[in-house]
């Protein structure tokens, strides 16, 4: 198979290098939609890791628990977009530095 | 146990029924309980005559406790009991026959005259007597204790009867506040006796006196001290109780206050009860202060001192209640004067014919109070002699009594307190000359105040016109008049220890010193003190000349200054229309008014020094401490305030202190775990 | 049985209370109120304990169930009643019906709340004062301050809220402090108990089984532990009771609180300090209490003068009163550190004398504002012309308050008097003793001239409200509770014998016997 041929460092790389770009977009970023995009950047660089060590090991846990994460950020988008979708209503923009009335 | 003893009890709860009848049942009684306290207070009457006649017949005195208030089991217990020997039967006789007599005084005085509040009034009399006549059985200093407070709560109920008034009120505080200042000390004394003996009983071979007799013998200490000294510190504590409710030097000024109370009232205070328990208690426990020199020179000096200074003070007043208020606390210092010169008998027969003339005094002020329809000022009376006939004689003769005049009753008592204080001083007590030499001048000022006081009110011309058509006055006041007239003319015949020593001792006539020193196993009684008074105080007698030579000196000087006082006080006051005399007296008269300012410091401290205190200590509380407790929270709050604000709410700011905090955690946990 | 029937009869009563018609809430919550106050009084006839149940004592009433296991300890249901706890449980029963009698008149909305909230706080003090398992206790002891925080918050005066804030931080801070310390005592115990049983821990450290806390190395060695656990016991305590300088809450709270609350707060409330003082410090930890004697003396001095000094300052009534029970808890003080059988037993009775007296002096107050309202001193004058038998009342009150003979409070203040002045533990018993007594001078000042001020002179009244005659369920609970004064004054043993018998053996505890 190829990926055996491919070493295991090569995954790590690409997995940081996906987690870094959701997190500069998670720290950047005011548009809550491209926040939201960013946090699946994140969840699935995770996803990227899971996948790669289960592999490795020759363990199935970790594919089992990249399905979870999935499910998660499936539902979470879900939950994501209808608060967007409630900030979009409220303050007429989705900008997440706007929705801070519940600081104090 | 003979029967009459089995019945003692009932002598305190009869009033107490009384008491309890009128506050719950008043308004239904006949005559609004009074009917009832007078039954009462006869009841008690004839049980305390009967327990005197018995023990006079028989000797067998009481000793028993009745009630066992606190059983420790542990450790001491508290207890109350009654105790009957010749002091305390003899003084409940004295305090049933004065509350009796007030009792039917007051249909006269209350009833008849329509005062508001009467079952209280009676209810309040009922408590007063039931109070000091258990005071005078208790068988211990606590139960004596007790009931000494008890009395002082009925003080207070009853001067301040006319509570929708402003005086009467502040005076019953005033009453209550300075005779428990007293009783501060009396308690901390009581305690202390308590845990010094183990027992506070007052007679036989397990009392306290026997045991501090013991200690003293054996050279015990207690708390570091030596015997002596903690029981004149003991002794001295006690005496602050009895000098506050004697209305001694310095805590004398409760009682000219306590006019503000109605009449019988103060007849029965000043005769029999409240005024009488201190000087009673002393009395009580003499075998006690017997052990104790400091303290018995403390109470002459003191009792010296008390009976100049207050008959100072009755010379310029004006209200007829007034002199007799002072005249109260100068005759109980002439009491306490002899209990510290070590004359136990002459304290108790003064005590006995004080109550006698002192009650008539009060009464028959009582019946010019109503005749001039409760107007108190002697200028305005007057003549008053030919309209209230029976009022007059009586309330002369106890004034004559009152002034020491040969031969009614108080001549005889004050003559023995000063004999007796004379030849103790001459036996080697010099320090007691002072106190004689005080009591003596104060002889002079009793007859001056007392004949001036009579002529005031009874004789010259009406000064206004109350006093020239005065109001009558009926059986009820004229019947206790008379009874305590005629005691007040004969009571001395129950001492007449000068009679007996003239006549060489042929003629027995000291009938109350052969009584009060008749032994019956107690170790209460007179000639046990005197044993005691000689080994530790060192009290002997020594005569000028012959031991009748030194009795008839000192009679005459007496019954000389007295003459010389009632003279000069005619000279100045007798005619039609008298001068105001005092008057001319300038700026020794104010000071007099002003009873030395004796008033003004004692409030000062309550209310410049105390009062000012307290609001500086509320000031403190809400500042400094309460302060402190509003400032944890302030500065809590304040602080929150702050650190809130680290929230901004916006999401980023939160994501990258995330990410800060953990990169900081790595660096931590690679510097401790060595990586670099 | 007994103990459960009394909580359970509270609390069910409480539910009971909660679902009825405001209207008819405070006749059923005096009924239901009726059944604890019984079960209480068959109990005290019939009470057969003997000794102290946290050092073997016979305890009564005792009742055990296995609960909950926590690590190593076991945390069991544990009840049962000796001579110091059957008085107050008897007191709170008392005072709780006497209470809601008192209440019918001032409180006017929400009446169903109210009640349930009553009963529930009773039946938590009943817990505190008959749990014997520490955690057990716990849970009463802070179930107790829920109730008293939503009684002042919601029904009180202007200020409720600051006072119920004021009343709930300051005593949960206390309580926490308290925790911590009795909770390093556990642990310092280590392997000497294996459950939060609080007679086995009293036993434990009796048998002086304390160990360090933590290691031999890291640790604190039993007797700083057992210094430290007592200190910090005692702050915690002194808040409840409380004790100058951590007194400053009371006052706000039972100004703002609703008549019947201060009743309850000063006649119950009070004492669960005292008594917790008494079971924890003085009971386990007598060594350090002996070596404290001197500077805790010394406070229990100060907070009878300072806090009689401060009545006397007051204007409110009640505040006076308020006041005056900081002096009179600096009693159970002085009589708990003098560790004699009149010192430790007359603290005891002063604990249920001056609930007696002080929940009298409430009632009476509320008694007046109801009819005036006003509770300031300067606003009235002469009330004792217009109701007379509220004035004897408080009168009476008042002169229960100064100790004055044959009443309650005399006793009890005799009883500590004579203790403290016996005392061998405490240095300069007698000096102590004397100036704590001064006290009775002062707050009969205090108390003489606030009557004179508002109860006698000629009639007059800043607020138009016309006076009559208070209603009978206003003025019964001040009969009763007169009537109990007075015979407890008389014949204090009805109380005392038990209270002494169980406080035997406190006075025992590491003085050999020294009675004396």
């Amino acid at each position: 198979m190829v990926l055996e041929t491919v070493p295991v460092e090569y995954y790590m790389v690409l997995s940081a290098a996906v987690f870094c770009a959701g997190l500069f977009g998670v720290l950047t970023r005011r548009n809550a939609l491209l926040f939201l995009m960013s946090v699946e950047l994140l969840l699935n660089a995770a996803n990227i890791n899971l996948v790669v060590f289960a592999f490795y090991w020759g363990e199935i846990t970790g594919q089992v628990f990249a399905l979870f994460v999935i499910a998660i950020a499936a539902a979470e988008v879900a939950i994501g977009i209808g608060i967007i979708l409630v900030l979009q209503r409220n303050f007429g923009d989705v900008d997440v530095t706007d929705a801070t009335t519940l600081r104090w | 146990m003979s029967v009459i003893y089995e019945l003692t009890p009932a002598i305190v709860l009869l009033p107490l029924a009384s008491f309890a009848l009128a506050l719950f049942f008043g308004a239904w009684l006949p005559r609004r309980g009074a009917v009832v306290g007078s039954l009462a207070t006869a009841g008690t009457l004839g049980l305390s005559l009967a327990t005197l006649a018995w023990l006079l017949l028989t000797g067998e005195p009481h000793n028993q406790t009745w009630y066992t208030l606190v059983d420790a089991d542990a450790t001491f217990d508290l207890t109350f009991g009654i105790l009957i020997d010749q002091l305390s039967a003899a003084m409940l006789v004295i305090v049933s026959l004065i509350a009796f007599l007030v009792h039917v005084f007051s249909l006269g005085y209350m009833n008849d005259e329509g005062e508001p509040g009467l079952p209280r009034y009676y209810a309040g009399l009922g408590l007063f007597t039931a109070s000091m006549l258990a005071f005078v059985i208790a068988d211990n200093l606590l139960m004596a204790f007790i009931f000494f407070e008890l009395v002082g709560l009925c003080s207070y109920l009853l001067i301040g009867h006319w509570f929708t008034e402003d005086a009467p009120p502040s005076a019953a505080k005033k009453a209550f506040l300075v005779t428990r200042f007293g009783d501060y000390f009396f308690l901390v004394g009581v305690v202390g006796v308590l845990v010094t003996f183990g027992t506070a009983g007052f007679a036989g071979s397990e009392g306290f006196p026997v045991l501090a007799e013991e200690a003293i013998a054996a050279g015990e200490t207690f708390f570091g001290f030596g015997a002596e000294t903690w029981f004149s510190v003991l002794g001295l504590l006690v005496l602050g109780g009895a000098l506050g409710k004697s209305a001694q030097f310095p805590f004398h000024t409760w009682l000219p206050d306590a006019m503000e109370g109605p009449t019988p009232v103060s007849a029965l205070i000043h005769a029999a009860t409240m005024v009488a328990a201190g000087v009673y208690l002393v009395a009580r426990m003499y075998g006690f202060y017997a052990l104790l020199p400091t303290v018995l020179a403390i109470i002459a000096f003191v009792g010296g001192f008390t009976a100049l200074f207050a008959a100072t003070m009755a010379v310029v007043k004006d209200e007829i209640k007034q002199v007799l208020a002072y005249s109260t606390i100068s005759q109980y210092g002439y009491m306490m004067l002899a209990l510290g010169a070590g004359s136990y008998v002459a304290a108790f027969f003064h005590l006995t014919t004080h109550a006698v003339f002192k009650a008539l005094l009060f009464l028959g002020a009582g019946s010019v109070i109503i005749a001039m329809h409760h107007d108190e000022d002697m200028w305005k009376m007057g003549g008053l002699k030919d309209e209230m006939p029976v009022t007059y004689v009586t309330f002369l003769f106890g004034s004559l009594a009152l002034a020491g005049i040969f031969p009614f009753s108080g001549f005889w008592s004050k003559d023995e307190v000063l004999f007796e204080t004379l030849i103790h001083a001459l036996g080697g007590s010099p320090l007691l000359f002072g106190a004689y030499a005080m009591a003596l001048a104060a002889v002079f000022l009793t007859g001056f105040y007392t004949i001036r006081m009579v002529l005031l009110t009874f004789h010259g011309e009406p000064r206004s016109d109350t006093a020239e058509d005065p109001h009558g006055v009926r059986w009820n006041v004229k019947f206790p008049l008379s009874v305590l007239g005629v005691l007040a003319v004969i009571a001395g015949g129950i001492n007449l220890v000068p009679v007996e020593k003239l006549s060489g001792g042929s003629l027995h006539v000291a009938f109350l010193e052969g009584y009060l020193e008749r032994d019956v196993g107690l170790l209460t009684h007179g000639e046990h003190y005197s044993e005691l008074l000689h080994d530790h105080a060192g009290y002997t007698s020594a005569y000028v000349g012959s031991e009748v030579t030194t009795l008839l000196l000192g009679a005459g000087l007496s019954l000389g200054l007295a003459l010389l006082g009632a003279g000069s006080a005619y000279g100045l006051y007798r005619g039609a229309v008298p001068t105001r005399h005092t008057e001319k007296l300038g700026g020794l008269r104010t000071l007099l008014m002003h009873n030395y300012y004796q008033d003004e410091y004692q409030v000062w401290l309550a209310e410049g020094f105390t009062v000012r205190l307290s609001s500086a200590a509320d000031t403190f509380d809400q500042g400094v401490i309460d302060g402190a407790v509003n400032a944890t929270s302030s500065v809590s709050l304040s602080a929150g305030s702050r650190l809130r604000r680290i929230q901004t709410g916006i999401v980023t700011n939160y994501a990258a202190l995330i990410l800060l905090s953990l990169l900081a955690l790595l660096v931590v946990f690679a510097i401790l775990g060595g990586w670099l | 049985m007994f103990v459960e029937a009394l909580i359970l009869s509270c609390l069910i009563g409480a539910a009971v209370v909660f679902v009825a018609p405001s209207g008819y809430a405070g006749r059923v919550a005096f009924g239901v109120s009726l059944a604890p106050l019984l079960v209480s009084l068959y109990m005290y006839l019939g009470f057969d304990g003997s000794g102290n149940a946290f050092l073997g004592g016979d305890v009564a009433y005792e009742a055990f169930a296995e609960w909950l296991q926590f690590g190593p300890y076991a945390v069991n249901y544990h009840v049962g009643l000796d001579g110091i706890s059957m008085p107050l449980i008897v007191l709170s029963t008392v005072l709780t019906t006497l209470a809601i009698l008192s209440a019918w008149t001032p409180i006017d909305s929400r009446q169903s709340e109210f009640y349930g909230l009553v009963l529930f706080l009773e039946g938590s003090l009943i817990g505190v004062f008959s749990a014997l398992d520490f955690v057990l206790w716990f849970v009463f002891w802070e179930a107790v301050l829920i109730p008293m925080y939503l009684l002042i918050g919601v029904w009180g005066g202007p200020r409720r809220k600051y006072a119920a804030i004021k009343f709930f931080v300051y005593t949960n801070v206390a309580s926490l402090v308290m925790f911590i310390g009795y909770f390093g005592l556990i642990f310092g115990l280590g392997d000497a108990i294996s459950s939060t049983s609080m007679p086995a821990i009293a036993e434990a450290l009796r048998a002086g089984q304390l160990g360090y806390l933590g290691t031999s190395t890291i640790g604190i060695g039993p007797d700083a532990l057992a210094m430290a656990a007592f200190l910090a016991m005692f702050a915690g305590f002194a808040v409840k009771v409380p004790i100058v300088p951590f007194h400053t809450w009371l006052p706000d709270a039972h100004v703002e609180a609703p008549t019947p609350v201060s009743v309850l707060l000063a006649g119950v409330l009070l004492k669960m300090g005292t008594y917790a003082l008494l079971r924890f410090n003085f009971t386990i930890l007598p060594q350090q209490a002996a070596m404290l004697a001197a500077p805790i003396a010394a406070i229990a001095v100060i907070s009878i003068i300072y806090g009689a000094l401060l009545a006397l300052a007051q204007q409110d009534l009640k505040r006076v009163v308020a006041y005056s029970s900081v002096s009179s808890m600096g009693y159970v003080i002085l009589g708990l550190v003098a560790y004699t059988v009149y010192g430790v037993g007359g603290a005891t009775f002063q604990m249920v004398a001056h609930g007696l007296i002080s929940g009298l002096l409430f009632m009476t107050v509320g008694v007046f504002y109801n009819a005036t309202h006003t509770r300031m001193i300067g606003d009235m004058s002469g009330l004792a012309s217009k109701m007379p038998v509220t004035a004897t009342v408080f009168l009476t009150g008042a002169f229960a308050y100064m100790g004055l003979p044959l009443m309650a409070g005399f006793m009890a203040e005799l009883f500590v008097f004579i203790g403290t002045f016996e005392s061998t533990v405490l240095p300069a018993a007698p000096l102590f003793a004397a100036a704590a007594m001064f006290g009775i001078v002062i707050v009969a000042g205090y108390l003489l001239w606030a009557m004179q001020r508002s109860l006698f002179g000629p009639f007059r009244l800043e607020t138009d409200y016309e006076l009559g005659r208070a209603p009978l369920h206003d003025v019964a609970p001040l009969v009763v509770l007169v009537v109990l004064i007075i015979a407890l004054g008389v014949a204090p043993d009805l109380f005392f014998e038990m209270i002494r018998d169980a406080t035997l053996d406190v006075i025992d505890v590491g003085f050999g016997g020294g009675l004396r």
